[in-house]
């Protein structure tokens, strides 16, 4: 049996986490990988697969990435077992890369890969991660931008069933800017955890998505927003959609430093519930120690709207169908926020892959 | 076309329409007046289907089929086009990608082709067209930021789109000005005046009948009908109050 110390959900921050079964995947044993091309969108960039957090070479073409040991630090309870040889991406000033496309296959038991990007002035990367398979997937990836750099990060979790354990921990430097989205439209739970920093000024910095649950899934995002420098900006934009007994969650907080004069921080968290038997936590947090700044936060849950419905149907769409419109049109301001159009497109079909099963 | 015979309707258990019986045949336009909580709009939704509005006596037959044991979507199909008195804002939805779905998902359950989006934008801007909407709002979604003139004439260009066999049109004519009402008229006449068509035009007063003319007219009181006629009766009603032509 492994001893695996896992947080408790008396601790504030895991309120609303399920992790019992981690234990039990954390002693099963790997199985068969998927095939990897399916799962490519195809931007025309590097590519790697890794199965079971381990690099397929012949199925890779790593480009500017290198797989090699990482010693991150961390005092995040399911972060820091996310060590050994992991993959990193550096790039010096000004360099840019195509657009890099990871694939995680998970074929059972557990898995950690950690990963370190650190972009210097004025670079610019773009990165798409996708999770499948089964399995508990548990990633650390720690970020630096240097100043004006430019991430671009979207992340789809599709894994039929397990659990994605995704820990981001970043530092935004002067006028740089990171932007990561998350979709969570498989089978498994979840925990997307992250820990951004605004440190240099005019810094931006947004996380946000969409988790999509149904049967007994229990999905969850937990983030920390902190502006430490003048001018910074920020967005967290999540929208929850669940279904029959499910849960999705959603935790985000902003935190404002005694310096941070003219921090313009906007916080949307909105849920949708598809069944009266399924639950959606929402916790928004302020903490502000600047008197100059503007933080727009808001946080509802509600059910489809029942005259929405009557109309799109009275016109003769039918319900499953109309209920899927619905749906896909709230998550879509989330998915909006992918800037590059073949993966937001990507993203969206996943979503309404999903919602097809589900409705 | 459509045979209404004795309906009564509830909302919450309480009773709204009281055994209302009617008959329109293909070809024919008829106007339903009547005073504010006769029942007016509740016959449009219990003809539409929507849920909530419990139907406990009568029947109503569609085409020599029973509508009232029609789901919502396949009233649709199935040639009935209801127009809403207070068209519903879907933001996320654009009216293209909405219009399209709903004439495809009519399409499909009739056995027919759906339309291309090719086909399908080139039909939608001339129906745009034809009753003055910008084709830009086409793009936009469903009804938000729409004025309540715009509105109404998005619910016409649907209607155009469509081309349903009959259309209930519930209190279209609110909210607009004499431009709006104009279009609207015109686009009722265009799209719905046809010897293989039928309307059942819901209002509140006699100006979008200026615009209309109705073959009958019907006064609804507490649930039933309580006078039919020609145009004149919508006049005498203008003239004279419900109260005084009701009693």
């Amino acid at each position: 049996m492994t001893t695996l110390t896992l947080p408790s959900r008396r601790e504030e921050a895991w309120r609303w986490s399920k992790l019992d079964a981690l234990r039990a995947l954390a002693d099963q044993p790997h199985g068969t990988a998927l095939i990897a091309d399916d799962h490519f969108i195809g931007l025309g960039g590097p590519r790697l697969v890794f199965v079971d957090g381990v690099l397929d070479a012949d199925r890779s073409t790593p480009g500017r990435v290198r797989v090699e040991p990482l010693d991150l630090a961390t005092d995040h309870p399911l972060g820091k077992q996310a060590t050994g040889p992991g993959w990193r991406l550096t790039l010096d000033t000004d360099q840019a890369t195509d657009p890099i496309e990871i694939v995680h296959i998970a074929t059972g038991g557990a898995n950690h890969l950690p990963a370190r990007i650190t972009l210097g002035e004025d670079a610019a990367a773009t990165i798409v991660e996708t999770y499948v398979g089964a399995g508990w997937s548990n990633r650390l990836t720690q970020i630096t931008l240097a100043r004006s750099a430019r991430l671009m990060r979207s992340v789809r979790m599709l894994q039929s069933s397990g659990f994605i354990s995704h820990r981001d921990e970043a530092q935004v430097g002067e006028g740089a800017s990171l932007v990561s989205i998350f979709l969570g439209a498989g089978g498994m739970d979840c925990r997307v955890d992250g820990a951004l920093h605004c440190t240099g000024a005019a810094a931006y910095a947004e996380m946000g998505g969409a988790l999509l649950t149904q049967g007994e899934q229990n999905q969850e995002a937990a983030v920390s927003l902190r502006h430490d420098a003048l001018d910074g900006q920020s967005h967290q934009t999540w929208r929850a959609v669940a279904k029959d007994r499910s849960t999705a969650s959603l935790a985000a907080r902003v935190e404002v430093a005694r310096g941070a004069q003219k921090t313009d921080g906007e916080q949307s968290l909105r849920g949708l519930l598809l069944d009266r038997t399924s639950t959606i936590n929402l916790k928004p947090e302020l903490e502000i120690f600047a008197d100059d700044v503007k933080c727009a936060h808001g946080a509802t849950v509600g059910e489809l709207d029942r005259t929405a419905l009557f109309y799109l149907t009275s016109r003769g769409i039918a319900p499953a169908r109309a209920k899927a419109l619905l749906t896909r049109a709230f998550v879509a301001d989330a998915l909006s926020r992918i800037g590059t159009e073949a993966v937001r497109d990507a993203f969206t079909a996943d979503a309404d892959r999903w919602l097809e099963r589900a409705l | 076309m459509l045979k209404i015979e004795n309906l009564h309707a509830e909302i919450d258990g309480k009773p709204i329409l009281k055994g209302l019986s009617l008959t329109v045949n293909a070809g024919e336009v008829h106007a339903i007046m009547g005073p504010n909580g006769a029942g007016k709009s509740t016959l449009g939704y219990v003809l539409g289907g929507r849920p909530g509005y419990e139907v406990t006596a009568g029947s109503v037959t569609f085409d020599g089929h029973d509508l009232l044991d029609m789901d919502t979507h396949d009233r649709a199909a199935a040639g009935l086009f209801l127009g809403f008195q207070y068209p519903v804002e879907i933001p996320g939805v654009s009216n293209v990608q909405f219009l399209r779905e709903a004439l495809n998902a009519q399409r499909k359950s009739r056995g027919e082709a759906p339309l291309s989006g090719a086909e399908f934008l080139k039909l939608a801007r001339a129906q745009a067209d034809l009753l003055g909407m910008n084709q830009e709002m086409l793009k936009r979604p469903v009804n938000v930021g729409f004025s309540g003139g715009e509105k109404k004439r998005n619910e016409m260009v649907q209607m155009g789109i469509i081309a349903p066999k009959f259309a209930i049109l519930d209190e279209t004519d609110s909210g607009l000005d004499i431009d709006a009402l104009k279009a609207v008229g015109e686009g009722i006449n265009r799209i719905m005046r046809a010897p293989d068509k039928a309307v059942l035009l819901i209002t509140h007063y006699e100006r979008l009948l200026e615009y209309v003319e109705p073959d009958h007219v019907h006064v609804l009181v507490d649930g039933r009908i309580v006078r039919s006629g020609g145009p004149e009766l919508a006049k005498q009603l203008e003239a004279e109050g419900y109260a005084e032509v009701a009693a």
